[in-house]
Order: structure tokens, then C-alpha cells, then sequence
């Protein structure tokens, strides 16, 4: 019996996992790389100019380079992290897949030029297994701290990365979409998706709402008809959990349900940024609408309390900065951050490894945040940085940053490229450096 | 005028049941009727009528060039999948007992496991009604009968608190039935509710075991009048019933938009017809051959059917309910979960043997068999019955 000899291995991995890092937790901080250089006037103009920095950092270095100090360069032997063990663990039982997903950065004070940094690095913790997206995975954090010549802590930073099991059977998950048919009789519906409208015709002699549409109202037989403009809230009715077979344009699992809309008719479509497991039959859920290419929009559904991934502002407002992310840029930037995983400058290699293009590094992100955070406060000095990220900023794309006051020592700050949300960040601010 | 007793199944053939049948879709249809004519005691000369479903890829005229039939009188076809099983014998009946045939076949035959398979996703681009409704479920990958059944099956779930292991014991039962059926793919391969409960996840909350299997075969039956059915070699399976029915807003299988998801309409439709034709109830059923090509809806049937009242199904499963010796055995030849995928028609052939008393899991005592056809879509069953 495969099934109960998995059963069975199943738990060792996890339990292996946790094993290690219960260790690597009780084992405490360690020394990391020592940084190659000292806080340099040379590295921070290298690295205002490649990020469009134009503040003044003639005597304290960008807190957001803080990681910069400690990168190693371009040398084959890299520093390692803290968490290592765990991510050869991972990848050795197929969760070969990686994504970062939490950069947290915390000033204590801001570093100035010609000081000698200390780094240390300790591990975080380990989550999982978890169904996420990606697929199943774990979360692993860890920690890097550095200290000054005095001894004293002056910045911390969590990274925590998602490592997950690539899923099979990609087949058809690139192919496109399945595309609907349409007549003179539902082309209205089709039309409105594309206008961010839930289209749903009504009866012009009864009244009565009808769905899916139809040329006759068999109700009253009239032939006349118009639509409503569906509020676009709605209950789960019935819905399924598609895992196999690979069906066209969607990944699986994912989840297909029949949503009742408040004026009463009933519409099928997925339920998206929502693990699986949440769906419920009952569940409130909301219409948004998945552009699918400029022939095709799809009325889908979220959880109705799930965040909108509309910009907070109205689209026609400019952004705080629009940065066109050319590959001069994305390129610059990197190595300006001391990173020079091939990813961010390589396209050949980039594309070799299956992303579109070279994309924006997360040093850099962090960067941009901070660029974000101090045109929206001028002269404020940044206590941290905490970015969770989303989609990749690839070159060719623009990168469009807004920021907003929650309170006095609180800056949101949002960073969208066409794919959605390349990273959201909470920034603390303080007084005095 | 009605058709109750005016016709009846009076021979049965098929093809061997496979996973790659190596031969055409053509060959074996006319290697199924003609092994039907054959058992019939008759001549495919005398055969003046042919039947099929519309979704099959032979037609009745390269049939009957295949056969040699020198001409027919009565061909018609019936849509919707697997709902069109019994139809074909109704539209059959209906040509007899009007005197516009006097013999016919009917018949369904694929490579369904080898050639093209229901089961992958559906890619419909066709600009007619029906490619219209696909037109509101393909664009999300809601592709598949699994998942479309599998809809109906949460709500079922929710309505009546019923379980995975509820949908499993039907699996149970037909592999268990399968296991003594040397015609069966899974002949001697019986699983257990554990077994159902480890497989995996095809359309959640649907598993493997829940499926129907996919196979190659084919599966001919000949109907004629019960006058001309006294004549023939084997004791005749009288149709003492047959109906189709479709429900109110009735789709090809997207019956999500309007009434209960934890309903079988159609079904409940047809129910109700064979009941009135045939002037019997429930407890006059010894054994019934439901169409089994996921588990959930084995459950709605019994419950459509009246052989138990809504949401009661679980409790009729439980304890062996269904199985040979249960109070109504469901499928003694294994259905479609156990002995094959034939849309349905290998039901019906199962149902003239049990008629007959010639069934390799026999029941005792039986003078009625109530057959259904596809379900989720426009549907079909029967009553056939002994002679009196």
C-alpha cells in the first residue's frame, strides 16, 4: 500500500524539519560575512543614482542600504544564510520552488559614512506545511543584524521566504483561457465585463432578472428586454475544489462555485484570493473582474471582506513616483545593491529560468520604498521598513509608488506594476537621527 | 393508447469491455448488433430500424451498409450523453407499437477510453445553443462532468449533512458486484471504504472512487413486438414503461441557475412517468440499474426515484443497502463504477438478463427492473418487466 508507506514518511520529513530547526533556533546568533567595506561616500552615490535618489546623504547613509554594507559581491562563494540547512532540507524533498515574501528592516539609529558595520546572522523559525497559491510549501525566516563599532545593535532585518513544491502536470496551465461564445443575445453580458459592469438582463415588459440570458422571456414571453447592473455581492450556493484533469487557463486547485447575487439569479464563476480550503457554501463574496486579454474580461469573486487590489486612489490620480522600470534601471540598481544573482541583469538567463524577463531586486524595493516614504514625509527619519512582497517588477514595466499617512509615525506605501501589486510596505517613522 | 406492454428487448450483444479495444468506433457497433440480432434469433435482414445516441459516431446508415440491412424504415437519434440510454429503446418501442418498424436495434459503441474521453476538460466552440451554455462555464475551467456533478454534490452535502463516506459506499457496492462479474473490467478487484477514502481528489468534493471508470465496447439491443417477441428464443423483457424527461430550465448538465442543486428534476420527471405507465410502485422493485457514473447521483436517484424520501438516501446505502442481498440491489453487474463506461446500454443488457434469470449475480425473484439512463442532463429510463 503506497498510500499508507507516504502516510507514514510524511511526518518524518515534517518531523526532520522541525528538528532542525528547533536547532538551528537554540544555536542562536552567529558572525556573518564581515562587510568588505566601510559605510562609503563612493557606494551610496553609486547607489542614489541608480535608484533616482536625490536626497542629501553626504553625511549618513540611506537607511534602506543597510543591507547593501554586507552583500559579498561578485564572488562564487556566497555568504550563506542563517537558514541554509533548512532550505537544503526543503529543496532535497521537492520544495525546490522559492519565493521571498517578507523583508522587514528595522533602524535603530542611521549608519554614517566611515563606520565599520558588524553583521550577524541568526534563524527565525520555519511554518508549514501550508497550501498556499504556489502550491504546499513552508515559510522560513530568518534574521541578519548589524552592529557598530560600539558594539550596539543599529539595524535588523527579517527575510522570510516561502520554499514550495512546484506543482506538476504545467500543461495546461499555459494554455489560454477557454473562451466563451457569444450571440446577440448575451454579448451585452460580455460587453459589461469589459466595462467592470455584472450585466444582468431584465425582462423591459415583466421585469423579471434572468440569468443566463436568453432571447424570449419565459415568463411573459415578451421579447423585449434591458439589463440591470448587479451590485456584485452575492453568497456562495455550491461550489467545487477542481483538481484534476489539467484544465485550460487555470491552475489547479482552484475553486468553481454558483454564486446568488443579492437581486436573486444565480452566476458560476471562480472564487480567487482565497485558499481553497476557506470557501464555504454561504460565504460572502464580491465581483471583480479578471481582465483576461483586451478581447476578454471575466466577472470572478473574492471573499467579500478580502482587500481591494485597486489602487487606493482613484487610477486617473499620478502615482507619487512612476518609475519606468527600463532595463538600465532594473540592471543599475542591482548592481548598485551589490546583487549580482544574474536574474536581475541576465535575460537569457532569466527567461532560462522561467520568469519573463530581469526583475527589480528586493535591495532595491526596499530602496524604492524609502524614496516613497520621505517624498510623502520630507525630513522624517525612518525607524523601519516592513514590505510584504507581490508580483515581480520585470523590465519594460512601470513601477507606480503611493503612499498614505495612517497616523503620525505611520506612512502605507504601495508599489503596482501592471501584474497587480509588486510589494506593500508599513513604514515607521521617528523623530531625531 | 398506451405503450406499456406493447414491446419488448428480446436480444442483447456486445462487444468485450476494454481500455483500448484496437479496432473502430463502426466495427464495434456492428459487432455488438450483430451479436444482438444473432442472440435475438433473428436476421439482420429482418431489422427494418436503428437507434443510437446523437453523440455517437456511427451513424444508422453505415451501420446498416456494415450490416447489409437492405433498407430501413424508422431511424432516430436521442441527444444529451448518457441521458439518451433508455430513450432509445423508448423511441424504439414507440416505432413498434405504431407499426413504423417491426425490428429494432438499438445500439452505442466508442473507444471512449482510447479515443476521445468525456472525462478531459470540454472545449466547445461550437455557435450553436448548446456551445452557448458551455460558453458561461469553460472560460472559468468548469470543463469536466466531474466537476460539474460535483456542484450538485456540495449542496447535497449541505442540505443533508452527507459525507464523502455516504458517496463512497455506492463505489463499494458496484466493485463489490464488479468482483463476481467475469465480463467486468474490475472483475475480482472489490475495494473497500478505506480504499474510497485514500484516493485522491479529482473535482473535490469528488475522489477517484467516485468516478466511473472510461472504457472501449460496445453494447446492441433488439426490440421488437411482444407478439412477434413469443416466437424468439429467450423469455422477452417486456417494456412495461418508458419515459424521458428534462427539468424546468433544464441545460445539457449546468442545472445550477434555478431550484435545488440537491435535486434530479429530470429525473424525478421520468420517475414519476414510470410509475404511472407501468401502474407499479417502489416495493414492486427487486433490483434497479441505476446510471452510475459518479457516486452522489446514485444517491438523488433512489431519492427521485421514491425508493426513499429526500436526504434519506444515506441511511439506504448504509449497511450494504444497495449491494446483492441489501433491501434494493443497485447494479448487480457492477455498473458503470465496476463493469463499464457503455453510456449507460450495458445497464440495459444487464437488466434483460436479470428479466431473463441468466444474470451472473442473479437476483431471485425478479419480475421488474427499473433502469435509468444518464442523469445531471435530459434523461431517460425504463420498466421492463417478464411476461405474464
Amino acid at each position: 500500500m503506497t498510500t499508507t508507506q507516504e502516510a507514514a514518511a510524511e511526518p518524518s520529513v515534517h518531523d526532520r524539519l522541525t528538528e532542525a530547526a528547533r536547532r538551528l533556533a537554540a544555536a542562536g546568533e552567529r558572525p556573518g560575512q564581515p562587510c568588505p567595506d566601510p559605510v562609503n561616500a563612493a557606494m551610496i552615490r553609486n547607489w542614489t543614482q541608480a535608484l533616482g535618489d536625490t536626497g542629501d546623504w553626504s553625511r549618513f547613509a540611506p537607511p534602506a542600504m543597510i543591507q547593501v554594507w554586507s552583500m559579498p559581491g561578485l564572488v562564487s562563494e556566497r555568504g550563506g544564510s542563517a537558514a541554509d540547512e533548512v532550505l537544503r532540507m526543503l529543496d532535497d524533498h521537492g520544495y525546490t520552488g522559492v519565493v521571498a515574501t517578507n523583508c522587514e528592516q528595522t533602524y535603530d539609529r542611521y549608519v554614517r559614512v566611515g563606520e565599520h558595520l558588524r553583521p550577524a546572522m541568526r534563524f527565525g523559525g520555519l511554518t508549514g506545511p501550508k497550501r498556499t497559491a504556489m502550491g504546499e510549501g513552508y515559510f522560513v525566516t530568518w534574521y541578519q543584524t548589524w552592529y557598530g563599532e560600539d558594539g550596539r545593535r543599529v539595524a535588523e532585518m527579517l527575510f522570510r521566504v516561502l520554499k514550495f513544491r512546484p506543482r506538476g502536470r504545467r500543461r495546461a496551465q499555459n494554455a489560454p483561457v477557454m473562451r466563451p461564445v457569444t450571440s446577440p443575445d448575451t454579448a451585452f453580458f460580455w460587453e459589461g465585463a469589459k466595462a467592470g459592469e455584472l450585466r444582468i438582463q431584465r425582462c423591459a415588459d415583466c421585469g423579471m432578472l434572468r440569468h443566463p440570458p436568453g432571447p424570449m422571456c419565459p415568463s411573459c414571453h415578451s421579447l423585449e428586454r434591458d439589463h440591470v447592473v448587479a451590485s456584485g455581492r452575492g453568497r456562495v450556493h455550491s461550489y467545487v475544489v477542481h483538481h484534476h484533469p489539467p484544465v485550460p487557463g487555470r491552475t489547479p486547485p482552484f475553486v468553481v462555485a454558483v454564486v446568488e447575487l443579492e437581486e436573486g439569479v444565480r452566476v458560476v464563476g471562480n472564487v480567487l484570493r482565497c485558499d481553497p480550503g476557506e470557501v464555504t457554501v454561504g460565504m460572502p463574496v464580491r465581483v471583480v473582474f479578471e481582465n483576461v486579454d483586451d478581447e476578454l474580461t471575466l466577472p470572478q469573486w473574492i471573499p467579500a471582506d478580502a482587500p481591494d487590489d485597486e489602487p487606493p486612489c482613484d487610477p486617473g490620480e499620478p502615482a507619487l513616483l512612476e518609475i519606468p522600470l527600463t532595463p538600465t534601471f532594473v540592471i543599475a540598481t542591482a548592481l548598485a545593491t551589490r546583487d549580482f544573482n544574474p536574474v536581475h541583469h541576465d535575460t537569457a538567463l532569466a527567461r532560462a529560468q522561467g520568469t519573463k524577463d530581469i526583475f527589480l531586486n528586493i535591495l532595491t524595493t526596499m530602496g524604492l520604498v524609502q524614496r516613497a516614504a520621505l517624498a510623502a514625509a520630507p525630513g522624517a527619519t525612518l525607524g523601519g521598513i516592513a514590505v510584504r512582497l507581490g508580483v515581480p517588477a520585470y523590465a519594460g514595466d512601470t513601477l507606480r509608488l503611493y503612499a498614505e499617512r495612517v497616523d503620525a509615525t505611520t506612512l502605507k506605501v504601495r508599489g503596482a506594476v501592471s501584474l497587480g501589486d509588486h510589494v506593500t510596505a508599513t513604514v515607521k517613522l521617528k523623530e531625531g537621527v | 393508447m398506451s405503450l406499456s406492454g406493447r414491446a419488448a428487448v428480446v436480444g442483447i450483444g456486445a462487444t468485450e469491455f476494454s481500455k483500448e479495444s484496437g479496432r473502430s468506433e463502426l466495427r464495434l457497433a456492428v459487432e455488438a448488433c450483430l451479436a444482438a440480432i444473432r442472440d435475438a434469433g433473428l436476421a439482420p435482414s429482418d431489422v427494418d430500424g436503428l437507434v443510437t445516441y446523437t453523440a455517437d459516431t456511427s451513424s444508422e446508415i453505415a451501420v446498416q451498409r456494415e450490416l447489409g440491412i437492405p433498407g430501413l424504415r424508422f431511424f432516430s437519434r436521442v441527444d444529451y450523453g448518457g441521458g439518451a440510454a433508455c430513450g432509445t429503446v423508448a423511441h424504439a418501442a414507440m416505432a413498434v407499437a405504431t407499426g413504423q418498424a417491426d425490428a429494432v436495434v438499438c445500439y452505442r459503441a466508442f473507444n471512449e477510453r482510447s479515443g476521445h474521453r468525456f472525462g478531459q476538460a470540454a472545449r466547445s466552440g461550437r455557435a450553436d445553443s448548446t456551445g452557448l451554455e458551455f460558453s458561461w462555464h469553460l472560460p472559468y475551467g468548469f470543463a469536466t462532468p466531474a466537476a460539474w456533478v460535483a456542484m450538485h454534490a456540495r449542496r447535497y452535502m449541505h442540505e443533508y449533512g452527507a459525507t464523502g463516506e455516504d458517496f463512497g459506499r455506492v463505489a463499494v457496492a458496484m466493485r463489490r458486484h464488479a468482483a463476481t462479474n467475469p465480463k467486468a473490467w474490475f472483475h475480482g478487484r472489490p475495494i473497500t471504504l478505506a480504499d474510497h477514502q485514500a484516493s485522491r481528489w479529482i473535482v473535490d468534493p469528488l475522489r477517484l472512487l467516485d468516478c466511473c471508470q472510461e472504457s472501449d465496447g460496445g453494447v446492441a439491443l433488439v426490440v421488437t413486438s411482444v407478439e412477434r417477441a413469443r416466437d424468439l428464443p429467450h423469455p422477452p423483457a417486456v417494456v412495461t414503461a418508458a419515459a424521458q424527461g428534462t427539468g424546468p430550465d433544464q441545460m445539457m448538465m449546468f442545472g445550477f441557475y434555478s431550484g435545488d442543486l440537491a435535486s434530479l428534476p429530470a429525473m424525478g420527471r421520468v420517475g414519476a412517468a414510470l410509475w404511472r405507465q407501468s401502474g407499479l410502485t417502489p416495493a414492486d422493485i427487486r433490483t434497479a440499474i441505476l446510471y452510475d457514473h459518479f457516486t452522489p447521483f446514485v444517491l438523488m436517484q433512489l431519492e427521485e426515484l421514491g425508493f426513499c424520501g429526500r436526504g434519506e438516501a444515506t441511511d439506504f446505502v448504509r449497511d450494504g443497502g444497495i449491494e446483492l442481498g441489501g433491501r434494493l440491489p443497485v447494479n448487480p453487474h457492477g455498473g458503470q463504477l465496476g463493469e463499464a463506461y457503455i453510456h449507460g446500454m450495458n445497464g440495459i443488457a444487464e437488466a434483460v438478463r436479470q428479466i431473463r434469470g441468466t444474470a451472473v449475480n442473479q437476483v431471485d425473484g425478479v419480475g421488474h427492473v427499473l433502469v435509468t439512463a444518464g442523469t445531471g442532463v435530459p434523461t431517460s429510463g425504463l420498466v421492463l418487466s417478464a411476461l405474464r
